[in-house]
């Protein structure tokens, strides 16, 4: 990579940006780090489920009393003993705690026991009798759509969704299976009369499962008026609000505390086993009851969406975009989980890094009986970005542009709005670009064999919409602080990068700042742990939580010791005078408060403000940006593609835990490795044919090339504290096109399906081929 | 993931298991199908051994057994009578001082979540007491037997190679002039 430079920040603080070990390091080398499947209760009981063997199956009787029977069960869970109670999801409502007509995918789950020991639990379940009228059922999406499928909810579902700006609209089951369609619009329609040049195709993309390691896991407490758990979820108040509605109770008679997650991915969003560990504590006289899904379970809970993509894009003959017109379905599985805010995202990316005059966007979220779908790390963008940027390479093909130099050709630029009424790109795209292909040599590379290579870009709106952060900052007497708020560390170092910007702020050392324990209780209110919002979202509330303190005791300081406030500042917990006198802090805080001690406390507070002009209810926070370029080898006989290099770029804005950037941006790149080549849940006729460890294939260090790395640039534009940026969803996302052209560049096999499997390739080179052959001939 | 305590059990035949954790001597009377992992995580506390998809797939439970890597969830606890069995939290000297691929795996930032870091410690302690200095290849070959869903990889890689070096330079302070 000589020559290139990397853009960055210059460093001038102690702490923000200095790669130093994370916060949570020694208790995760040591063992000692507490999952919320490490929580154990006294008389803590276990519970198992009953999983539905068909796809869609009206029920017709449950007879559990065998289970009741059983030495050692506790309580059973069927539909009788939800009455009255809610169905969960976001927007649309429509997951009963367990089936109550109608079960609509295997796995659903039908029944739930507590028991003393999990072995006891699984007894039970085994003598629990469930009559089935089996009813025609519906996998893809396309198919799902028609008049003659099966109508997988008769009655629709409660909905709620918001207000949209400028542009763009949202509803509720709009056709037949459509839990939730997206629209949005912008330019005039008679733009296309302009192109020289129209091109529509599709593109289909697959589902992956999380695979986070730690299962989903809940220990739960609960009578019919309290409830309290642990539990493993991104989303801690989300969970609070979302529990107090299904259960009918207040939120002050909801406490949920969350303790480091194994990875989250987007999977730990919603309830996933906290109402049925709820409920059976409630039937169990109170007693805990811990619910940990075994993997083979996460499978049967959570999926990515696969999706189909019509894109059609017009031109002009320099290569100029002018219009992009897509429709996008979205296989939502059974229950429609997160799938409308995933719809409305899918639908809101897909002008991709490129400047339009005309966008008319299109997504549907599409019931089918199949393993729900919900948010899935790069949400709605990895499908959006997959088939933009492949349409991009087909178009460079046709009419004979480099990929590179249309990209660049049409990119954004930095400062240009994405869309009216929405945030300008803070970052500069064709800089980004630039930088990963010559750090492949993109621009020399050989044209000869069977080697070839690609760049694409992705792009996402970043921080959520519609997230209010809080948080809290405590110094004791000596100057020990705590952190206190909800973001969840599920491996990406939040954290200790929050921690790390409050200890910037007071000029402390790292090790004095300590992140409470989250319990929603007693931290500071917080929208969740998702769409990057971290260091941005969250980063800003616990900066001006931490200034706030700060400014306090100087206050308090200046006061007592009759200075000057404007000419003191902090340092290590001491007050330094402007002649450099220095007082240590605890005897004067003794003096002032007595000798008890005392707390500076104080709150901090962000939220993006919300305009009407903005498509998405509020502009968005900070774009987050992957950059990849990849030099694959593809043998033509068997379409085996070995990838040579592979490097990935993510602009953090401004770092402030480089580990942590870095990590994110690898991670996030391997899934998107992962879905370009191999992974993804296969199914035959509706039945998952891979939903276990044993047969899903996640990628292994064997599976990274030889030739990986990440670059982190710092641009600076970002608008989170000291110029950040959220990261971690965008290294996944211009990972597959950026394969995919590739491929394409060293065999002329243009792929528009995912997973680029060695039989895809393959066949990709026989049609390309069968191509050129015309091409000759008609010459 | 099982967390259920062997005397609930129900199952009549046990088997006594003495054998050696993390340098202290266990006795213990296990039903047939407890596994290693049932019964360190559950009788002897040792929830730094972690279990994730309980088929010998992921490697998140390993631990060692007479200095090989072994995937404790599908591992029978009768299976380690009489053998030495060293989980994550044997690797930190008595007074809490980390060990070298702990210490490098710590810098390195080996890890995001930590969900698997427990397993990939080990493998990566009987690897260099295998071989002190492995190269690159070898080091793929040996972490290609667990999962992480987080890291990329490519982080732990450079962990385990910079274990061996603390671990070389150590040994060189201790080596007798
Ligand atoms: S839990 Fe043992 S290998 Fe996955
Ligand atoms: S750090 Fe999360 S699985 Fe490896």
């Amino acid at each position: 990579m000589n020559g290139i430079v990397i853009p960055f920040t210059p460093n001038d603080s102690p702490i923000v940006g200095r790669d130093r070990p994370r916060l949570d390091s020694t208790a995760k080398v040591t063992g000692r780090a507490i999952y919320t499947v490490d929580i154990e209760k006294p008389g803590m009981l276990h519970a198992k489920v009953l999983r539905s063997p068909h796809a869609h199956a009206r029920i017709l009787s449950i007879d559990a009393s065998a289970a009741r029977s059983l030495a050692g069960v506790t309580a059973v869970v069927t539909r009788e003993e939800i009455h009255g109670l809610h169905s969960y999801g976001t927007y649309v409502k429509d997951q009963p705690i367990v089936a109550t007509d109608a079960v609509r995918y295997v796995g659903d789950v039908v029944a739930a026991v507590a028991a003393v020991d999990e072995r006891t639990a699984v007894a039970a379940l085994d003598l629990i009798r469930v009559e089935y009228e089996p009813l025609p059922a519906v996998f893809d999406s396309t198919a799902a759509l028609d008049l003659s499928a099966p109508a997988i909810f008769p009655d629709q579902p409660f909905a709620a969704y918001p207000e949209y700006g400028d542009g763009a609209s949202g509803a509720a089951h709009t056709a037949h299976n459509v839990s939730y369609e997206f629209r949005y619009e912008t330019g005039e329609e008679s733009i296309w009369a302009d192109c020289d040049y129209i091109f529509e195709d599709t593109f289909t993309f697959s589902r992956m499962n999380h695979m986070h390691l730690e299962p989903f896991a809940t220990v739960a407490e609960a009578t019919a008026t309290e409830i309290e758990v642990w539990t493993s979820t991104q989303s801690p108040f989300p969970m609070r609000k979302e529990l107090a509605r299904v259960f009918g109770l207040a939120e002050n008679d909801i406490r949920v505390n969350v303790p480091l997650l194994g990875g989250g991915f987007g999977a730990k969003n919603g309830p996933k086993t906290e109402a049925i560990a709820i409920r059976l504590s409630q039937l169990s006289d109170g007693r805990p009851v811990r619910y940990c899904m075994s993997t083979e379970e996460v499978f049967l809970t959570l999926s990515q969406h696969d999706a189909i993509l019509t894109v059609k894009s017009g031109l002009k003959a320099d290569g100029e975009f002018m219009a992009r017109k897509s429709r996008v379905l979205l296989n939502g599985g059974a229950y429609a989980d997160a799938s409308p805010l995933v719809a409305e995202k899918a639908g809101y990316r897909m002008p991709g890094a490129y400047r339009w005059k005309r966008i008319d966007s299109v997504c549907q979220a599409v019931i089918t009986n199949t393993v729900p779908a919900g948010a899935y790390r790069g949400f709605g963008a990895t499908q959006a970005t997959w088939a933009s940027e492949r349409q991009v390479d087909l178009i460079a093909e046709r009419l004979g542009f480099d990929p590179l130099e249309l990209r660049l050709k049409n990119a954004k630029e930095l400062g240009e709005e994405f869309v009216p009424g929405e945030t300008p790109i803070d970052s500069d795209l064709k800089l980004g670009l630039n930088l990963v292909a010559d750090a492949i040599g993109y621009r020399d590379r050989p044209r000869s064999g069977n080697r070839g290579m690609g760049v694409a870009i992705g792009i996402k709106d970043g921080g959520g919409v519609n997230k209010p952060a809080q948080a809290r900052v405590k110094v004791t007497t000596n100057g020990d602080v705590f952190l206190n708020c909800g973001l969840v560390e599920m491996g990406q170092g939040g954290h200790s990068a929050l921690c790390q910007i409050v200890a910037e702020t007071l000029a402390c050392d790292p090790k004095r700042v300590k992140y409470a324990a989250i319990d929603t209780d007693n931290t500071p209110f917080d929208q969740g742990t998702n769409a990057s919002s971290g260091i941005a979202v969250m980063g800003h509330a616990v900066l001006q939580a931490a200034e706030r303190v700060r400014s306090s005791v100087l206050d308090m300081a200046a006061e007592h010791l009759l200075l000057d406030r404007q000419s003191i500042r902090l340092d290590n917990w001491h007050i330094v005078g402007a002649d450099g006198t220095t007082y240590e802090l605890p005897p004067l805080i003794m003096d002032r408060f007595g000798g008890t001690g005392f707390e500076f406390t104080a709150d901090g507070y962000f939220k993006v403000r919300s305009s009407s002009s903005a498509p998405l209810e509020a502009p968005c926070m900070f774009w987050e940006i992957g950059w990849a370029a990849a030099e694959v080898d593809v043998d033509p006989e068997t379409g085996r593609v070995e990838i040579l290099q592979l490097v990935v770029s993510g602009d953090a804005g401004k770092v402030v835990n480089k580990l942590g950037c870095r990590g994110q941006d690898e991670g996030a790149a391997v899934f998107g490795l992962a879905q370009a080549l191999f992974e993804e849940l296969r199914y035959d006729d509706g039945e998952l044919l891979n939903g276990e460890a044993l047969l899903y294939r996640v990628p292994l260090a064997e599976d990274i090339p030889r030739r990986f790395s990440s670059i982190t640039q710092e641009q600076g534009h970002g608008a989170g504290p000291f110029g950040t940026k959220g990261m971690g969803e965008g290294g996944m996302l211009p990972i597959a096109p950026a394969i995919a052209q590739a491929i394409a560049d060293a065999t002329g096999a243009q792929l528009t399906s995912l997973p680029m499997t060695p039989e895809r390739v393959y066949n990709g080179i026989r049609a390309a081929r069968a191509r050129q052959g015309r091409a000759h001939r008609n010459a | 993931m099982s967390l259920e305590s062997p005397e609930s059990s129900q199952e009549t035949f046990t088997h006594k298991v003495e054998f050696e954790l993390n340098g202290s001597p266990e006795r213990h009377s296990v039903p047939t199908s407890t596994t290693v992992l049932d019964l360190l995580r559950n009788s002897c506390s040792k929830q730094g051994v972690r279990a994730s998809c309980e088929r010998s797939v992921c490697g998140a439970c390993t631990v060692l057994v007479d200095d090989l890597p072994v995937a404790a969830c599908s591992t029978f606890a009768f299976d380690i009578d009489g053998a030495r069995v060293e989980t994550v939290e044997g690797l930190a000297a008595q007074d809490g001082t980390l060990s070298a691929q702990q210490q490098a795996f710590r810098e390195c930032g080996g890890f995001q979540c930590g969900f698997c870091t427990s397993g990939m410690l080990m493998v990566t302690t009987a690897l260099l007491r295998q071989n002190p200095q492995p190269d690159r290849e070898e080091i793929r070959d040996w972490i290609s037997s667990n999962t992480c869903r987080c890291t990329g990889y490519e982080m732990i890689l450079e962990s385990v190679e910079r274990a061996a070096e603390l671990a070389g330079a150590k040994q060189q302070d201790q080596a007798p002039e």
